[in-house]
């Protein structure tokens, strides 16, 4: 075995690869997380129209791989006339697919505030768009905070197959070091290792805020 | 000029589903008037006060609150559901209290009653926390301007609620049973503010299980019984000369529990 | 975009093989799983620090790293330390790995939901640890485990797509093969979309009536 040849060798290729994955991931829970909030008030809104529509949305981005949905992505988009470079493509996808599952968890935030609240404000005169924004996302957003981190957490692990599309980040860094140095274990696991480590300061975060806002109450 | 009640309630029918929960409710309160509601369990009196705050939809019947239809507008002697800003307009003068407060968490006292001013009435916030902080002044709440709900006694959350519907300045306040979820050492303060209330001249709607505070702040009683209003009166006609059969029942159960 | 009905005839069979490989892999996979979990749960109960210590070890690394690395571990670097494996079986024993670190959390949670006093009943009885497991402490956990485990065995039917990448003819990888042989791209996606959900459903529909069979209300 030879850790020590493929990360002195390499380390530039294997930092940047970890820079795009984190990029990626970033971008896409943000994106993500507004569309989700959008999606979630539609899965528990009263009309038909824009609840049922949210739910076969929420059913398809929850119910196939996200292999398959990033592939439709990919190979679709150009079907109907939109070119897209792999990266765009596979942020729409990690994009997409987070929004189902964050709208489902901020689903569950917002049914656990009781409904006493809004209606207090509507006593009030206070519109549906500041109740949403001003009342109810943020309680939400601290009682969903730690299955917020794990979604995190589960997008920056699904990032590693956008390498399949052919975007440059940290797994097809390590692929590539593969390709030049013959070592598959050492460079996998090097790879596995940075993974790793960013998970566990994710996690570490995430109950550092957690402590922070339960404090705060 | 022509008179109006502040809140006038005619021939007022809800169901729920098969359930008729009000059965032909007719209301009219006079400006500066306090009218309590009374009644057992389950006989629709929350589910009036949410029709005449228009929080639940009713089914026949009219709401005017000072002359304006609530909840419906009539177009060719048809109705129809009113606009949203329409029914914010239109009780735009109605404070309502709540059984169980319903405070916002994740803001402090203050902030709960800053909220609507900043938002609806679009003051600065300088402005908002200046008539916030005057208003939990005038409920006794202005040491706990910057305390959060979590870290308030009931009675304090209760009052914290009221603030947050005065500083609207409201010409009618609604009440549903504001002192059934207190203790009974926090009963009394809360109670207090809104006989403090009444004093100044509110118009106020309760819905009470005090007998004791409706006996002595009501100019009018009201005791409902399966969705119709059985009696009404002047609190002495209510508690001391009580006509019918099931207010009778009531008032001993209502003694017998007390005892 | 238009919909060529016929070569989903031509294709059908080839899919439907690759479907069928999906449900084999990921049925021995998942019993790997609820095995490995429950292995490294109980193992985590023991009052041993460097058993503890291992098991987090191993939780950690499950859930902290991308399976796709976890495969290419296996399979590329598996011959370094002489351990070169047919593609299928290096899919089951990685899913299963992956899966176990999640059941090991959801086993444990449950374990720990079952109140201690119990436990001790049980000893003070002269009950064997390996029936307390088998006959007090799995039965209660079951209304608790019931759902994240169907939770759990849905998310490794989807990761088992990328099989494919490590060339184990599974339903994605068939359906590549399809793009491939005849450039059509809107009916192999859609078919696939299609075939996993209609599986992923069926899933969540047996975990559904499993739940209502074997879990009670507590
Ligand atoms: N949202 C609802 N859906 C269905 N039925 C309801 C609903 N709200 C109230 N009801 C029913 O309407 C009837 C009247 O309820 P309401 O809450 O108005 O009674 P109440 O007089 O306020 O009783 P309490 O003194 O217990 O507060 C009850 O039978 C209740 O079950
Ligand atoms: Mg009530």
């Amino acid at each position: 075995m030879d850790f020590s040849g493929v990360i002195s060798n390499h380390y530039g290729a294997f930092l940047a690869g970890a820079g795009m994955t984190v990029t990626v991931s970033v971008v896409s829970i943000a994106a993500g997380m507004f569309l989700g909030l959008w999606l979630s008030f539609g899965l528990i809104s009263r009309n038909r129209p824009i609840r049922l529509p949210s739910a076969a949305y929420r059913s398809f981005w929850r119910g196939t791989p996200i292999l398959v949905q990033l592939l439709i992505i990919f190979y679709l988009l150009p079907e109907i006339g939109l070119d897209v470079p792999p990266v765009a493509a596979a942020m729409i996808a990690l994009t997409m697919n987070t929004a189902a599952f964050q709208a489902e968890i901020f689903r569950g935030g917002l049914l656990s505030i009781r409904p006493g609240q809004v209606e207090a404000a509507r006593m009030l005169g206070i519109g549906m768009p500041a109740i949403r924004v001003r009342i109810l996302i943020p309680q939400m957003m601290r009682l969903v905070l730690p299955a917020l981190v794990n979604e995190t957490i589960s997008i920056l692990k699904n990032s590693s197959l956008i390498s399949v599309i052919a975007v440059t980040e940290l797994m097809r860094t390590s692929q590539q070091v593969v390709s030049v140095t013959y070592r598959p274990l050492e460079a996998y696991t090097v790879a596995a290792l940075i993974y790793l480590a960013m998970n566990l300061v994710l996690a570490r975060a995430g109950a550092w805020f957690e402590r922070r806002y339960a404090a705060a109450r | 000029m022509e008179h109006k009640p502040v809140v006038l309630v005619e021939g007022l029918h809800k169901r729920f589903g098969a359930a008729h929960v009000l059965r032909g409710i007719d209301l009219a309160v006079e400006s500066s008037r306090v009218v309590c509601v009374i009644g057992p369990s389950g006989s629709g009196k929350s589910t009036l006060l949410r029709c005449m705050a228009f929080l639940d939809r009713y089914d026949e019947g009219r709401v005017f609150i000072e002359g304006r239809l609530l909840g419906y507008r009539e177009v060719d002697g048809r109705r129809v559901p009113d606009s949203d800003r329409n029914i914010d307009s239109v009780r735009s003068v109605i404070g309502m209290v709540f059984q169980h407060y319903n405070l916002w968490p994740h803001k402090t006292a203050l902030g709960n009653v800053t909220e609507a001013l900043r938002v609806v009435k679009r003051l600065s916030r300088r402005e908002a926390e200046a008539i916030g902080m005057e208003t939990l002044a005038k409920v006794g709440m202005e040491e706990k301007a910057n305390a959060y709900p979590a870290r308030l006694s009931g009675g304090q959350q209760q009052r914290n609620a009221i603030a947050r519907a005065l500083a609207m300045r409201p010409h009618v306040m609604y009440f549903d049973e504001p002192t059934s979820a207190l203790d009974p050492e926090l009963v009394g303060e809360v109670l207090e503010v809104m006989q403090e209330l009444a004093g100044e001249g509110m118009t106020m709607v309760v819905v009470t299980h005090e007998m004791g505070f409706a006996a002595h702040v009501a100019d009018e009683v009201v005791f409902m019984d399966e969705g119709e209003v059985i009696e009404r009166g002047s609190p002495d006609d209510v508690f001391k000369r009580p006509r019918s059969e099931r207010l009778r029942e009531f008032l001993d159960t209502w003694r017998a529990r007390t005892i | 975009m238009s919909f060529d009905i016929d070569i989903m005839f031509r294709y059908g069979p080839l899919l439907l093989s690759g479907l069928w490989t999906t449900v084999h892999v990921c049925a021995l996979a998942s019993l790997l799983a609820v095995a490995a979990g429950l292995g490294v749960s109980v193992l985590y109960g023991l009052p041993m620090r460097p058993v503890k210590l291992l098991c987090r070890a191993y939780i950690e690394v499950m859930r902290g790293t991308p399976i796709l690395t976890l495969l290419f571990i296996l399979y590329y670097g598996g011959p370094s330390f002489g351990l070169t494996l047919d593609a299928e079986l290096v899919g089951i024993i990685g899913l299963g790995l992956y899966g176990g670190g999640y059941f090991a959390e959801i086993f444990r949670a449950g374990f720990e939901s079952i109140p201690a006093g119990q436990l001790e009943a049980a000893r003070m009885l002269g009950i064997p640890r390996r029936l307390v497991v088998a006959r007090i402490q799995i039965p209660q956990m079951l209304t608790l485990i019931i759902p994240p485990s169907t939770n759990q065995v849905i998310i490794l039917v989807k990761e088992s797509a990328l099989l494919s990448i490590i060339t184990v003819a599974e339903l994605t990888k068939n359906t590549t093969q399809m793009v491939n042989e005849t450039f059509a791209v809107v009916e192999p996606y859609v078919a696939v979309a299609l075939l996993y959900w209609l599986l992923i459903e069926g899933i969540a529909l047996t975990g559904g009536a499993l739940e209502r069979r074997f879990g009670y209300a507590s």
